[in-house]
């Protein structure tokens, strides 16, 4: 009996890791898919689905070189913290605060940035998920301005530590909401913004391109339509995507050409993109975004 | 008694043990970020595991975005790429780019992007010894 105990032992023990036999892996299979039967196909496709979003912190870039001046009260307020209370708000606004977190970054708005660091860790640890952030490492590297590369590079690479966990966790649908938080305060932004300066032409493409990333959220909301935290979510959306169904957008292809500089390949694609959006799809969708976030910060 | 004990052990190992070394992505897209080159801002970082070769291809995807010009690197064992090839397919799985040339392997390709939509990532191996690396993307406006 004994010597059986150290048999099965070894054999898990060697198996751990290593290449599987077909009927060793068949059997792992069966393991994990008792213990997830119905998310099990959807997690892959959930994950892929968020590896595709596009990082907040390219808005907020795009929002300073096309000269825009920094603007507090376009975000949400760090002080906002003590109204969320769930689960759903806490992920939600946290992916909330780390869009306004890039955004203060990238126009070097250290003191504001400190703030947000502050509600974005108390956040991230109700929802045991603080141990992503250093926010000694962090405060230090926000004092000096010229530490900015660093800042965006630790607080990227935060938040993709904390999706990636959470995806590895099973706890896809806060990675989910984290993301979606994130791109709705985006969205935002460059809405309010572009009401501001209606003739700003990337701004007003930067939202007519979003379309690309609305079929990508429409398939995370519908992967989640049996979730009732979710639910209210979903159903706000609705119109916006409706609104984002009525961009055009033309690509005409062109001749792709290659160069090699400094050993690193150069690819010039000649394609070009145009985006067609009227000005009342514009103000529907700012609309839209600005009532949604407003449900979500409270 | 012990004699058989070691033997069995020892076959245990060897018939269930690693085919290949455990590959551990993370030391190569460390090795990565800081690799992009100057004025690139980090975005994500892609594993990449062929699993000893019984994999072919590793795949991402990202929504890239007019206006912004894209790098995505490639690290491996020996401090090259290892023979990891990547390459870069617009949204109706055309290839727009990678990082051979003439046959040789770069290290990394930058990609101004004229067109907004998903592109997929993908990694295959040629020549890799241990079909194992990482990589970085990053971007710049």
């Amino acid at each position: 009996m004994r010597f059986t105990g150290i048999l099965t032992l070894m054999i898990i023990i060697s198996s751990c890791g290593g290449e599987k036999k077909p009927s060793e892996e068949e059997f792992l299979r069966s393991l994990e898919e008792s213990a997830t039967t119905e998310t099990s196909v959807d997690t892959e496709t959930i994950n892929a689905v968020l590896q595709q979003i596009p990082s907040p912190i390219e808005i907020s870039m795009m929002l300073k070189e096309s000269g825009t001046n920094y603007n507090a009260t376009l975000l949400n307020s760090p002080e906002n913290i003590s109204n969320y209370n769930t689960n759903f708000q806490k992920a939600m606004n946290l992916g909330i605060f780390g869009t306004d977190l890039g955004y203060t970054n990238i126009f070097e708005q250290n003191q504001d940035g400190i703030e947000y660091m502050a509600s974005i860790k108390e956040l991230a640890d109700d929802l045991s998920i603080g141990q992503f952030f250093d926010i000694e490492t962090i405060g230090r590297l926000a004092t000096n301005s010229k530490n900015l590369d660093s800042l965006l590079l630790i607080t990227t690479q935060n938040f993709n530590n904390i999706n990636s966990y959470l995806q590895n966790q099973g706890r896809s649908n806060l990675s989910v909401l984290l993301l979606m938080g994130g791109w709705i305060e985006a969205l935002h932004i460059t809405c309010q913004v572009a009401e501001k300066s209606p003739e700003n032409a990337p701004l007003r493409d930067a939202i007519g391109e979003q379309q690309v990333v609305t079929e990508s959220l429409q398939l995370l909301m519908e992967l989640y339509a049996e979730d009732p935290t979710m639910k209210q979510l979903r159903e706000d959306l609705i119109p916006l995507w409706e609104e984002f169904a009525k961009v055009e957008i033309t690509v005409e292809k062109g001749e792709t050409t290659y160069e090699v500089v400094d050993g690193i390949m150069m690819i010039n694609d000649n394609s070009t993109s145009t985006i067609n959006i009227s000005p009342e799809t514009m103000t529907n969708i700012s609309n839209i975004i600005k009532s949604v976030r407003s449900k979500i910060i409270g | 008694m012990k004699k058989f004990m070691y033997s069995l052990i020892m076959a245990v190992f060897l018939l269930g043990g690693d085919a290949y070394g455990q590959c551990n992505p993370e030391e190569f897209t460390n090795a990565c970020i800081p690799k992009l080159s100057q004025g690139f801002n980090f975005l994500k970082s892609y594993n990449v595991d062929g699993q000893g070769g019984s994999k072919t291809k590793v795949e991402y995807s990202y929504v890239f975005t007019k206006g912004t010009q894209y790098m995505i690197n490639v690290c491996g064992s020996g401090g090259a790429n290892d023979g990891i090839v990547v390459s870069l397919y617009d949204s109706k799985r055309n290839i727009v780019g990678s990082n051979v040339h003439n046959g040789q392997q770069l290290a990394a390709f930058v990609y101004p992007c004229n067109t907004t939509g998903i592109y997929y990532i993908t990694y295959t191996f040629d020549g890799s010894k241990a079909f194992c690396g990482g990589s970085a993307l990053g971007f710049k406006r």
